[in-house]
């Protein structure tokens, strides 16, 4: 995948733990007067290449998702592997939002092929589309994967900074009257135990600490640790199509979050005259309200 | 995808595959007469008793197939080693085979066919289960860490392995009967295809009902003097209750599909119980019997697996059997009228109920099972008329056999021809059909 002039390329992949460190003393130094947040998103395109996957983390990977340890790479876990990379984007000094507390709404990816556990990937991020949303103010995070010359894999999440307002003066927007829920038949249950939130934490080395426990999910304003959206997104994706070979498409979006420890029921069907999608919801069936939707097509 | 949609079997039959006879230990209820029984104590048990009826001692038996749904991992070799723990010649070979509740029937079905083949002579097929003597295995933290230990060269590295050693790895994991792919039990599969066909509480504790009392009946009439051998103090099924009711069974309160928004309908009445227990057929051809001076029960006819994709919410999980029906039907050529005796395991009632319903519905059967309309009615009467899992009980892997001695003795005392249906985790079914010999 070739690059475009003025990529800033990263010499290696990011650590998170660095790039959460350095959101905090964002926050810390906007909070207190210095720093005072831009307006616009900043066109930087930060770029790693040459990224080899580390067989053992993969395997951990899937066997956690229950997915087959194949050589070939769970859509999610691109995802995984070029997250450091997003990240990094948006905790860059001038970029306008508060990283913390951000709330990912929903992803999006367009899976050209499927990808060798043995390719070195070239991973480019990028922010674009800050608009106003009815509940603050969002935007896309867009991933880029490459092997070779040819991109093969991109991924658009969506993700909400609550309470900014890009102009202060403007009304805020109507927030749609959404139809109630109605649950389709169940097809399966997630029983979720108070650890998943660290083990995937363990595998994918996201450890936003709204994740891992209880008390490190109150300090950042929780009820309770809750489940990582890409860990639903992994399972959901691996669920739906068990052995993907060609191109793939999928997209969730995220409702309720999933307190930890949590029971998701699942409902996956496949879409009448879809072509082959594949829909799925997961819900509590005790609260009666969406955790997400989403559908996957696989070619 | 229909692969053998329309493939009359048109080859000739190589030879033909008869059953003997066949011998189960009573079952018992799980942590009962059993409780410290393991698999290979039950499939011994079997295989002694069926040893003495048929004066196999020393024998060799061309091969003995059997299975145990929960297993071991220390009974890789389950059958063989239970082999050398009966009677029969050492030189019996042997093989252990698992398709989870359908394990039975299958090395029924497997070793028939060896049979016609002519590849040998005589088998002994079935399985054997206990919910009781379960294997447990340590938790996946602390497999990873033995593992992890084991491999390691260096003091450091051993030290390294051990110290990703945490408390709650020291609890240990027993078996569940949930799927591993949908995360729910098999009660509440069932539960969903129960709502998806809408049968009603009153239909499933009439099933219920039916099962205790026709099996009952078979015990008072001596029906399995000759189909069994006591063990552990049982000589009969623990499980049965002669004396249940229809008002009785009303009173349970129900035990799956209670989360969902129609009312839950299966009870602990209306469910089998986990349960332990062994069963083994005798299978030979025809010269093997003759030569022998052995009994021939019924024929082997033919038999058919199917799966279904519960994982995508297409079909409920144990409706693999209602596929696999029609596919061995048209094979042969048979409708349902040209049945006598239908043999549907009871996993639960609604299981047979659904399986019913499904058969008699014009749409459901043009549409899922690609049929041109219903594939017909079966009279109940002719249903599990010795009784069946929801009285007898189920170890797993026991069923098969258990349900292939029964229907082959009532052919060979009432004549005609019989459907065997048994539905597995997985969305699998195995289905056969078994025929007098007159």
């Amino acid at each position: 995948m070739s690059g475009i002039p003025g990529d800033t390329v990263l010499p290696a992949l990011p650590g998170l733990p660095a790039l959460y460190r350095r959101a905090v003393t964002l926050a810390a130094q906007r909070a207190m007067g210095r720093g005072a947040a831009p307006s616009g998103l900043p066109a930087a395109r930060h770029r790693v290449d040459g990224i080899r996957t580390d067989l053992a983390a993969l395997t951990r990977f899937q066997q956690l998702l229950g997915s087959a340890a194949r050589d070939q790479l769970p859509s999610a876990y691109l995802h995984t592997l070029a997250f450091p990379v997003a990240m990094s984007v948006l905790t860059r000094p001038d970029f306008p939002l508060p990283l913390l507390g951000m709330v990912h709404l929903s992803n999006e990816v367009h899976q050209d092929r499927q990808v060798s556990a043995f390719e070195p990937l070239d991973v480019v991020a990028y922010a674009e589309n800050l608009r106003p949303h009815a509940a603050g103010t969002q935007l896309d995070v867009v991933t880029e994967v490459g092997a070779g010359d040819e991109r093969v894999w991109t991924g658009r999440s969506v993700y909400l900074a609550r309470g900014v307002r890009l102009d202060p003066a403007a009304p805020a927007e109507r927030r749609e009257d959404r139809p109630p829920f109605a649950a389709p038949a169940p097809t399966g249950v997630w029983k979720l135990d108070g650890g998943i939130g660290r083990r995937y934490a363990a595998v994918s080395g996201d450890w936003n600490p709204i994740h891992l426990s209880g008390p490190t999910a109150k300090a950042l304003g929780r009820k309770a640790a809750i489940a990582h959206g890409m860990y639903l997104a992994a399972r959901m994706v691996d669920q739906a199509v068990a052995a993907p070979s060609g191109a793939l498409d999928w997209r969730i979006d995220f409702a309720a979050p999933v307190l930890l420890p949590g029971v998701v029921t699942t409902s996956f069907s496949r879409t009448p005259g879809g072509g082959g999608r594949i829909d799925a919801v997961g819900w509590s069936a005790k609260r009666r309200r969406p955790h997400f939707t989403g559908w996957v097509r696989a070619d | 995808m229909a692969d053998q949609a329309g493939a009359q079997n048109t080859a000739p039959s190589p030879r033909t595959a008869v059953v003997i006879g066949g011998n189960r230990i009573p079952f018992a209820r799980s942590s009962g007469a059993y409780a410290y029984s393991s698999n290979k104590d039950m499939l011994i048990a079997a295989l002694d008793g069926l040893v003495a009826r048929f004066g196999l001692q020393g024998e060799r038996i061309g091969e003995v197939a059997a299975g145990a749904v929960l297993k071991h991992s220390r009974d890789f070799n389950l059958t063989r080693e239970a082999v050398l723990g009966s009677a029969l010649s050492p030189e019996t070979p042997a093989y252990d085979l698992q398709q989870a509740c359908a394990t039975g029937l299958e090395t029924v079905v497997g070793l028939s066919n060896k049979i016609k083949l002519g590849q040998i002579e005589s088998g002994i097929a079935g399985g054997v289960d206990s919910a009781s003597d379960a294997p447990i295995v340590v938790s996946e933290g602390l497999r990873r860490v033995l593992l992890d230990l084991s491999r390691a060269r260096t003091t450091q590295q051993k030290i390294k392995a051990l110290s990703a050693l945490r408390p709650k790895d020291l609890s240990p994991n027993a078996p569940t009967t949930g799927e591993p792919r949908t995360g729910l039990s098999m009660g509440e599969h069932q539960a969903l295809t129960t709502a998806a066909w809408d049968i009603s509480r009153e239909a499933q504790d009439e099933l219920a009902y039916r099962s205790h009392r026709n099996l009952a009946a078979a015990y008072e009439r001596g029906f399995f003097s000759d189909l069994m051998t006591p063990y552990r103090g049982l000589t009969r099924d623990a499980n049965l209750r002669a004396d249940t009711s229809l008002e009785k069974l009303a009173t349970l309160k129900p035990v799956f599909g209670k989360g969902l928004d129609t009312p839950a309908t299966m009870t602990a009445g209306n469910s089998t119980p986990l349960t332990d227990g062994a069963a083994l057929v005798l299978l030979g051809s025809e010269e093997y019997a003759t030569a022998n001076n052995l009994p021939m029960l019924a024929n082997i006819v033919d038999a058919e697996a199917a799966a279904v994709d519960f994982v995508h919410g297409e079909e409920g999980l144990l409706m693999g059997g209602v596929h696999a029906v029609p596919r061995l039907l048209e094979r042969n050529g048979l409708t349902f009228d040209d049945f006598d005796f239908f043999e549907i395991h009871e996993a639960f009632a609604a299981t047979v109920l659904s399986a019913l319903a499904a058969w008699e519905d014009p749409d459901y059967c043009k549409r899922v099972l690609g049929l041109d309309g219903a594939l017909g009615s079966i009279d109940r009467s002719k249903l599990n008329v010795n009784g069946s899992s929801l009285a007898a009980g189920h170890p797993f892997a026991a069923t098969g056999g258990r349900i292939v001695a029964s229907l082959a003795k009532t052919l060979s005392e009432q004549g005609g021809r019989g459907l065997i249906s048994i539905c597995a985790a997985g969305g699998q079914g195995v289905v056969a059909i078994l025929e007098a010999r007159n």
